[in-house]
Order: structure tokens, then sequence, then C-alpha cells
């Protein structure tokens, strides 16, 4: 399932999948892969997104 | 010492020099200095099964050789470089996975000095086949620089092919 929460808080911080994958320390096409939904990240891979993009855990990757 | 004993000893030290000029070429060409090729955990994933894929398929191969060497089927290539073939398969394999799987280009790596790198290896090889050729020497044969370059010229194709896709995709705002 696509992650659009994720699509969406990357936008609003006026970030490209480079630049997110630059401050989470990944490749551009690992953030492209959690985006479309292709493959799940490990936990520590998901805080370092939260971080980057200042939101929590629940807000980008709890399916609620 | 016998000829063929010289042969392999310099074969063997063929593959340490090669061994030493490849980690000073990974040296050169990884952006941070590093011998060792970062990925992210994906990519290693990805790059674990690119492994077991390949090792696989070398396995195939070897069955295949040792089917063919067990009925006594004369093949008309030496039988090193079958084996050198079911290698380069098992190299070609695990390229085409991480290519095609986005896990080929580590973090640090420099795309650049390894398409130079690349196209350096791939002349290197290619001027024994030339000198082979244009001798129209038959008995020694560079076979295993011919493989060598057909494996180059296919991870070349292929990465080629996957960067222009990759533009394209982009492009059309596929890949956001």
């Amino acid at each position: 399932m696509k992650n659009l929460k994720l699509k969406s808080a990357r936008a609003a911080k006026d970030l490209s999948q480079d630049e997110l994958a630059k401050l989470c320390g990944v490749s551009r096409q690992t953030i492209s892969a959690i985006e479309k939904g292709d493959y799940n990240p490990t936990i520590n891979l998901c805080i370092a997104i939260c971080k980057a993009l200042d939101k929590t855990l629940d807000e980008l990757f709890w399916e609620g | 010492m016998s000829i063929n004993m010289m042969k392999s000893a310099g074969l063997a030290i063929g593959i340490l020099i090669g061994l030493v000029v490849a980690v000073a070429l990974i040296l050169i060409s990884n952006n941070n200095r590093k011998v060792r090729t970062e990925y992210d955990e994906r990519q290693l994933r990805v790059r674990g099964d690119a492994y077991r894929y390949a090792f696989y398929s070398v396995i195939i191969c070897e069955v295949i050789l040792l089917i063919l060497e067990f009925g006594e089927v004369a093949l008309p290539i030496p039988a090193y470089v079958l084996h050198f073939g079911a290698i380069i398969i098992g190299c070609l394999v695990l390229c085409t996975y991480c290519i095609w799987k986005d896990a080929y280009w580590g973090l640090n790596n420099n795309r650049r000095r390894y398409g130079i790198i690349l196209v350096v290896a791939g002349l290197l090889n290619a001027f024994p086949i030339y000198g082979s050729l244009s001798h129209r020497s038959t008995l020694d044969f560079p076979y295993v620089n011919l493989l060598a370059c057909i494996m180059l010229l296919v991870v070349g194709a292929e990465l080629l092919l996957k960067q222009f896709l990759d533009r394209r995709a982009e492009n059309s705002g596929e890949s956001a």
C-alpha cells in the first residue's frame, strides 16, 4: 500500500526524495520504494525519517 | 618447475596483482576514500537475495559441467574456460539483479569514476583479443579476456539502460 502520508509530509517540508534520502542516510530509490509501498522500512529508518520530517511514527506509519 | 606449474604460479600472481589494483581503484572511486562500499538497509536485503541467486546459478552451471565431464563429452573449449564461464554467469546474475532492483550503486560510489574504470577494464581485456585475432592465432586464444569483456559489456549496457529508464520515469513523475 502506498504511503501517501510520508509523501505529503515530505512535500510539506519542500524536500525532494533525494534530499530526504540524504538526511536519512539512504538512497533515493529506498525513499521512493517506501512511498510506493514496495518496501517496509525497519524501525530505525522509520525513526530517521520521522526525525527528518519532524513527525511522529504514528503520523507517518500508523495505518489507523 | 614444470611449465604448467609456472603457468599456475603466473596466474595466481596475476590474480593477486589484480586484487591489489582493484582495491586501489575502489579507494579512488569511492567518495569517502573507503574500500567498503556502503549500502542502505533495503539495498543490503536486495544484495542478499542477489548473492543467493548468483550462488545457485554457479552451482547449476558447475553441475552441468560435472555431468558433461562425467559423460566424457568433449567440448571444443578448454575446461578452465568453462569453469570461468560459470563464475562469470554468477557475477552477471548478481550484477543484473542488483542493477534492476536499485542496489548496484552504493551510497559512497562515484558513478562517473566507476564508469571510467569499467571502460578501462573493458579496453584492457579487449587488447589481447584484438592481438590474438590480428595474428590469427587460435592456440592461446584469450578466452578469459573475452568472457570478462562480455560481462563488462552486458553490465555496462544494463547500467546505461537503467539510467535512461530512471531518467524517463523521473521526468514523467513516476518515481515521486
